[in-house]
This record gives C-alpha cells, structure tokens and sequence, in this order.
C-alpha cells in the first residue's frame, strides 16, 4: 500500500539527461607551443582533443560542442566555423571534402574536418609580425566568444523546447534542469594575462551569472586569474605535471558535465592565487591603492591623486610611495607624524572633500 | 531512467556474455549501446576507464565518487557488469577488487571515438547521384504512413468504430504482431487487441519501435537467422545520417532481408528505381538517441506522427478529472478513448472526464494505472509542462495521479515481483550487512528484521558480496 502515497513518484517526470554544451578555448599561442613542443606538439594535443570532444558528443545524442581558439592577437572560431561573408548569411556547412569513410561516425567526422580545416586556416594566415609584435593571446576575447555562443545557444535551444517558454527565463534559471547545460573548457598554454585583467574577470562574472563553470586545463605557465576565473564559477582547475597524459586527465577530470559533477569529487586546488592587476600598468600586485569611490586599483598613488578611472581628487594623506605593508612598530612612527588616525585606512586614499 | 531504453536493455541483459563480446566487435554497435542504455553516471565511469592502462581499484573509484552517491556508484557498476562492459576481479585477501573495461568493448569504444580501422560499421554511403525525390519531408511522410498503419491495424480492432480505410500494413507484420500477442483473431468480448497491445499503443513511438524491432528479432532467431547479425545492423542503423542513401552492398544475407522488413516497418526506404540503396528514415536514426534528445533536438518523433498537431505534446489535464486533448488524429482519439470518457469532439480538440469507470474499463481490458499515467505525462502539453516547470510542481496533477492509481488498487490487492528469499542468517551481523548491501544497490524488495529474512529481485550481486564477506 505504501506505495500509493509515495510522493517520491511526482518526480518521474524529470526524464534523462539534460544536454550539454562545452565550449572549448583553445590558446594557439605560436609562442607557447614552440616552447611546449619537446612534450606535447599542437598536432598531438589537438589529436587528444578531438578525442575528447567525441568522448563528449557520444554521451548524448543532444550535445553540443564548439571550438574558440585565442590566438596571438583575435580570437577565432574553429567549430563551428565563421561565416564568410556578411553576418546576415546562414551558416553553411559546406565540407566538400570526401567524407563517406564507413569507419568513422559521421558527426565527428565533420567536426574533426572542420576544425582541422579552419585551425590550419588560422595558422596560414598568421604572419611573422603577428608573431613578433606579442607573446601572449586573446584569452578575454576567446572567452567573451564562447559567453556570447553559450548565451544564444540556450536561447535557442529553449526556443525550441517550447516555444511559448519565454527565452529570458531560460537564461535566469539555469539550475532548471530542462535547459541545456554548458560549460566552458580553457585548455591553457600562455603565462602572464595581466593587461586583460579586467575584461577576464568581466567574464569571470558574467560566466558566474549565467552559471557556467569555467574550467582550466593548464599545460604551461600560470596565470592568476584563470585560477580565480574556474574559482569563482566553481570550475575545475588542473595544472599538468606531465602534459603526455592529456588525454586520460580530459577524461576523466573534465568529461564529466554538471549532471554528474553532482555524483563526483571534483579535483580541486588548494591554493588560489587571488592577487589583482593594477589599472595602471597591468602589474599583478599583492598590496595596492584603491581608489574608494570607483575600486580601480593602482600599484602606487596615481599622478597628482587623481584617479585614472573615474578622475577623482583622491586625499593621499601623507602617503608616502610606499604601500603600507609596514611592521607594526613602523605604524604606530607613523600614525605620530600622519594625519590619518585610523592605521587599517591609512591604505586607502581618501576622496578630497 | 527513461521508459523507452527499459524493455531493450532487458532485452539485451537477457543476452549470453559470448554475444556480447560479438556485438562490440563493431564499433557503431559500442557506441550506441553506450549511448542509448547506460545511465549517465555510468557513461562517466565508462569514459574515465576507456584510457586507463591499468584497472582501476574500487577504492579509488569510491574515492572519486561523493560519499551520497554511493547508490548512483552502484547502480552504474551493476549495469555496466550486467552489460559486460566492464570486469571487476574477483574479491581476494591479496588484490583489491579493480575494475576496467572489457577488451572488445573498450577496443571498439576507442575506434568509433578515432575513426580507423576497416570495420564499415557506420555505412557505406552510396555514391551514385540521389534521386531527386527523396528528401527528408518524404521520408518522414513514408515512415509516419507505414508507422501509422500499424498503430491503425492494432487499434482498429478496439471496436470503436475507428476502422481506417487505409490500406494497413503488410502480412508479415500482421503475422508479427500476432505472434507477440498484440492482436489476436478470435474476436472475443474485449475486441482483437490485447494487454501487450494495449501497453504498445501507450507508448512512445521510439519505445514502440524498440518493442516491435525486440519482437521481430526474437521471432528472426527461430527462422535462423543470427541476431548479433541483426543488432548491429539496427545499432549501425541508428548512426545513420537521416536523408543520405546508403549503399546495401557490404550487407550480409540476413541483413538484407533484414532491410526489406525494416522498409515494411517505416524504418528505412529502398527507391524503386535503386534497389542496391537505402535511405534510413527519422524512425531509424533515432533509434539510439534517448528521450531528452527526442523531445528536443531531434524533433521529437511525435511530432511527425501526431499530424497536423504542431507540438509533441497535446493533452491538458485538470484537477477536476476533466481532459483535453488538441488533436484530430483518429489513432490518438482512440487510446485516448480507452481510459477516458470522452464527451465532445471538435474540429481540432476532443475534452472528456477521466472517471472510475473509464478507468476500470482500461484496467479489465490489462492497462495498468502507470500505463494511463506515463502516457498522460508523456503526452502532456507543453503548457502543463511549462506550469510545472516554473512552480517546480509535477506535471500531472497529484490528485488525479493518486486517484487513478487509487482505482487501479481498490481491485487489486496483490502484486508479484519475481526474486529471491535470503534467510537463515547466522547472525545478527551477517543479516544486517546483507540487507544493507542489497538496499543499496537498489534490489530489496522487502525485509522482515524479527525473522531475518528478506527478499530481492535480483541477486548476481548480492551472491557475489556473500561469497566475498565469506572470504573475509
């Protein structure tokens, strides 16, 4: 009998899985990968990639994936592939090549032809000034790309779940377990991001509103703020001690989507860096100056006190060009001779009136 | 778990391991069985294995899963052990347990994730030019009548007056649903149709296909043909791209007597012009996609079935019992009429009572309360879904679900699961462990702790856990 009132049938409804979409970034940075060559060559680490990209499509019929690459100076779409002319034009796919090879399922190999089609594409076009002028790659625009795709993906995809469910309430709730799932993967090679500081951790909020979980694959270098980025979005974080392994750590660490991250442990970092990025001259620092009206951040007292940002008078007190990382003796000297009485604000420059 | 992948996973469960270790010979085979029948969790643990070099202990894998989830581990586990996916070693003092994949389906999962190989499991494309009328809208035209007919042919036998003109299907699928027990001759009181009918109309469509595609393979093993032949031929089918002709040439014998039933079941379409092509159909491609993505991506296939109506759902159903149904479908009308009292019909909408009566009538004819219940959620609305979804509430509303079961109960008081009594414990202990175990992972049916016994419905585990407390 007990089975009548047994309320935990009304949860029948909730049928299968909902889909996923992973969006991977790739950073294509020349620089990086020369570096990395010895241990992990691009075409191998793209090889892997594609593999785990088909590892993502077979688990469900509906998932989805695309492919932004952050290359030296533009970000680009590999998968799926620009359109070429105006932006009002469909997006064809048009795969000429021959691709009736009976021992691949078709769908991977179209992606596989596509991207390799276009990631060969970006490398022709890149010329050596490109390469010469920067180190470093267009990790907020590659991220900004992958929001925006994300973004429309799941309006469309609620669009066509049902049309009369409005698509704004799709976007608000994206716990709700019809919608689709995304989730960003940056398989990461540069080192210092720095000088786009703010416009990573725009996105970082962004990604965070729209609960999308940003993880990272790091095969070389670190940055502060991707780990802050996956910190903050409840993503996974991974430095590779031995990038030959790629592939089993893609599987097993980020395969997984949201559905199941709620079954497993995820690997986590201990230690998040969460230092900042002056405004002024894109320095990560540990102790700086912040402007108290708009929160910009400065490694020392901007000229004559006014605030880059939002061009405030800002009261410097009797700061010196030190920042106040100062011993307690050293404080008490100093509140004799300062103005300010309170040594906690002596740190932050005050606005003037 | 969704309903459709339930009666094909039993199905397949039922399977010999030495078949198994045939079907994943093909890679496309691999693929869709992983795709269409493991839990997602599973699909995870299959992933995180296929690369691995050497097994994997269980206490690591226990490590990796949260400690509220054990549950979910298990029942992964369990499936892909049933499914011969994976091995686990067998417990002993000096290994831990360690489980990896098995080789033919680990060989196979990797090949169809690469590409490579020369197994030709994904089609052979034809490459002459196509004909020029065969598109996608006219094969879902050519499915949805051959589909259809056979709905029709079944439910014409209700007695309700809804015999359609049309010309219905084929001997040899009538000779088929025969031989399942969908319809029988003799027509007796309850009409042609009986309870295994009733439960096939009252599925989805990709179920119903399963069911009818399981029926005929059954019946195909006593004609001798081979049915790891035959599965990997629907497996591969389901890999298909929908509107591209495919060439029949790398087909066996048996397959491609195969194809000319599939084309009686609106699985797949031969041109009369090219008999050595074929085009697969929705119904085809979608066999081994699962119910999420039919609902959305691919269109679900109701959609194409349910004519006329724009949505793949089409019933509203309030707290007062009363229903409404936005449909002109005459199959629809009729299983609607089996559980309903139907009162008005319109040009577009039929709204009737669901009453103690209606429900009876189903019952007596072997519809059970689930079945009236997951067809009514399956079809629901999008609107009702759209409600639920906001308030977070169920579908369906909880008083007519309850109602409905309740009714079903008041004549019937007993129910029967098949399984296995464990009694006669040594010790407190021993019980207490046993009856954990089998809680977890989802087989206690019942227990009695005063006598120490209790009883599940399925024991390879559990015996396997005994033996190993054994050991200990």
């Amino acid at each position: 009998m007990d089975s009548v009132d047994a309320t935990e049938h009304y949860d029948t409804t909730i049928q299968g899985v909902p889909p996923s979409l992973l969006v991977i970034v790739l950073d294509t940075n020349p620089h990086a990968w020369a570096l990395l060559s010895p241990t992990l060559p691009l075409s191998k680490a793209i090889a892997n990639i594609l593999v785990f990209i088909n590892a993502h499509l077979a688990a469900n019929h509906a998932n989805q994936v695309a492919v932004v690459a952050s290359h030296c100076h533009r970000a680009v779409w590999l998968y799926p592939r620009a359109p070429s002319s105006s932006e009002d034009v469909e997006m064809t796919d048009q795969t000429p090549p021959d691709l009736n090879d009976a021992n691949k399922y078709r769908p991977f190999a179209l992606i596989e032809d596509s991207l390799l089609a276009s990631l060969r594409d970006l490398i022709a076009t890149t010329t050596e000034d490109d390469i010469a002028t920067t180190n470093t790659t267009q990790m907020a625009g590659a991220l900004t790309l992958a929001l925006s795709y994300i973004n429309r993906a799941t309006v469309n995809f609620s669009d066509a779940d049902s049309s009369s469910k409005t698509a704004s309430t799709a976007i608000e709730n994206p716990e709700n377990t019809s919608s689709l799932q995304s989730r960003i993967l940056v398989v990461s090679v540069s080192g210092d991001l720095a000088h786009q500081y703010i416009p990573i951790m725009n996105t970082t909020f962004a990604a965070q509103r729209l609960r999308v979980p940003i993880d990272i694959l790091k095969l070389a270098g670190d940055t502060v703020f991707l780990q802050q980025a996956s910190d903050t979005t409840k993503g996974i974080y991974m430095q590779l001690s031995n990038p030959q392994g790629l592939l089993q750590y893609l599987m097993m660490a980020f395969l997984p989507d949201q559905t199941s991250r709620k079954h497993l442990v995820p690997p986590t970092q201990q230690v998040v860096d969460f230092r900042a990025a002056c405004f002024c001259h894109r320095r990560v620092v540990d102790v700086g100056f912040v402007c108290s009206i708009c929160l910009s951040i400065f490694c020392s007292p901007p000229e004559g006190a006014i605030c880059l940002t939002c061009s405030t008078h800002l009261a410097l007190g009797d700061y010196g060009a030190k920042p106040a990382v100062v011993a307690r003796k050293k404080k008490k000297k100093r509140r004799i001779n300062g103005a300010m009485e309170t040594p906690s604000g002596s740190a932050t420059p005050a606005p003037v009136e | 778990m969704s309903l459709p992948s339930l009666s094909s996973r039993e199905y397949l469960e039922r399977l010999p391991g030495t078949t198994f270790r045939r079907l994943y010979q093909q890679p496309s085979t691999a693929l869709a069985i992983f795709r269409r029948m493991l839990p997602h969790l599973a699909k995870t643990f299959a992933m995180a294995l296929l690369y691995m070099t050497k097994p994997l202990p269980l206490a690591d894998l226990d490590l990796w899963v949260r400690p509220g989830s054990k549950r979910q581990r298990d029942e992964a586990l369990s499936l892909l052990n049933r499914l011969h996916m994976v091995t686990i070693t067998a417990p002993s003092r000096d290994d831990p347990q360690a489980v990896s994949l098995t080789k033919a389906f680990s060989s196979s999962l990797r090949l169809a994730l690469t590409g490579g190989g020369d197994h030709q499991s994904f089609g052979v494309p034809a490459n002459d030019l196509e004909t020029a009328n065969v598109d996608v809208q006219f094969l879902d035209d050519f499915a949805r009548a051959q589909w259809e007919g056979i709905l029709h042919y079944i439910v014409s036998n209700v007695g309700d007056g809804m015999r359609q003109a049309g010309e219905g299907p084929t001997a040899g699928v009538k000779q088929l649903l025969e031989a399942g027990h969908m319809v029988t001759r003799q027509k007796r009181s309850g009409g042609g149709i009986t309870q295994a009918g009733f439960s096939f109309l009252l599925q989805e469509v990709n179920a119903q296909v399963w069911t009818l595609l399981l029926l005929w393979i059954e019946n195909a093993e006593k004609m001798g043909m081979d049915s790891v032949e035959v599965l990997s031929f629907l497996f591969m089918l389901g890999s298909l791209e929908l509107g591209r002709a495919y060439s029949t040439t790398i087909l066996t014998a048996s397959q491609k007597e195969m194809l000319t039933h599939l084309v009686d079941f609106g699985l797949a379409y031969i041109p009369p012009s090219t008999p050595n092509q074929f085009f697969p159909t929705r119904l085809a491609t979608t066999l081994t996609s699962d119910a999420s993505a039919l609902r959305s991506v691919a269109a679900g296939f109701d959609n194409a079935l349910s004519a006329g109506a724009g949505t793949a759902g089409f019933i509203i159903i309030e707290t007062n019992y009363r229903l409404y149904a936005y449909t002109s479908s005459p199959l629809q009308i009729a299983v609607l009429s089996l559980f309903t009292k139907l009162t008005t019909r319109y040009p577009n909408m039929v709204s009737g009572r669901i009453t103690r009566e209606s429900i009876y009538r189903a019952i007596s004819h072997g519809i059970t309360s689930e079945q009236v219940i997951s067809y009514l959620s399956t079809h629901a609305h999008p609107q009702l879904l759209k409600v639920a979804t906001a308030k977070g509430a169920p579908v369906l509303p909880p008083t007519v679900v309850d109602q409905i079961r309740l009714w079903q109960i008041e004549n019937e008081r007993m129910k029967a699961t098949p399984g296995f009594l464990f009694k006669d414990f040594e010790s407190q202990k021993e019980y207490d462990g046993c009856v954990k175990y089998a809680d977890e992972i989802g087989v206690l049916v019942w227990k009695n702790d005063g006598k120490r016994m209790f009883f599940v419905n399925r024991m390879e585990q559990l015996r396997d856990y005994i033996k190993s407390r054994k050991v200990k």
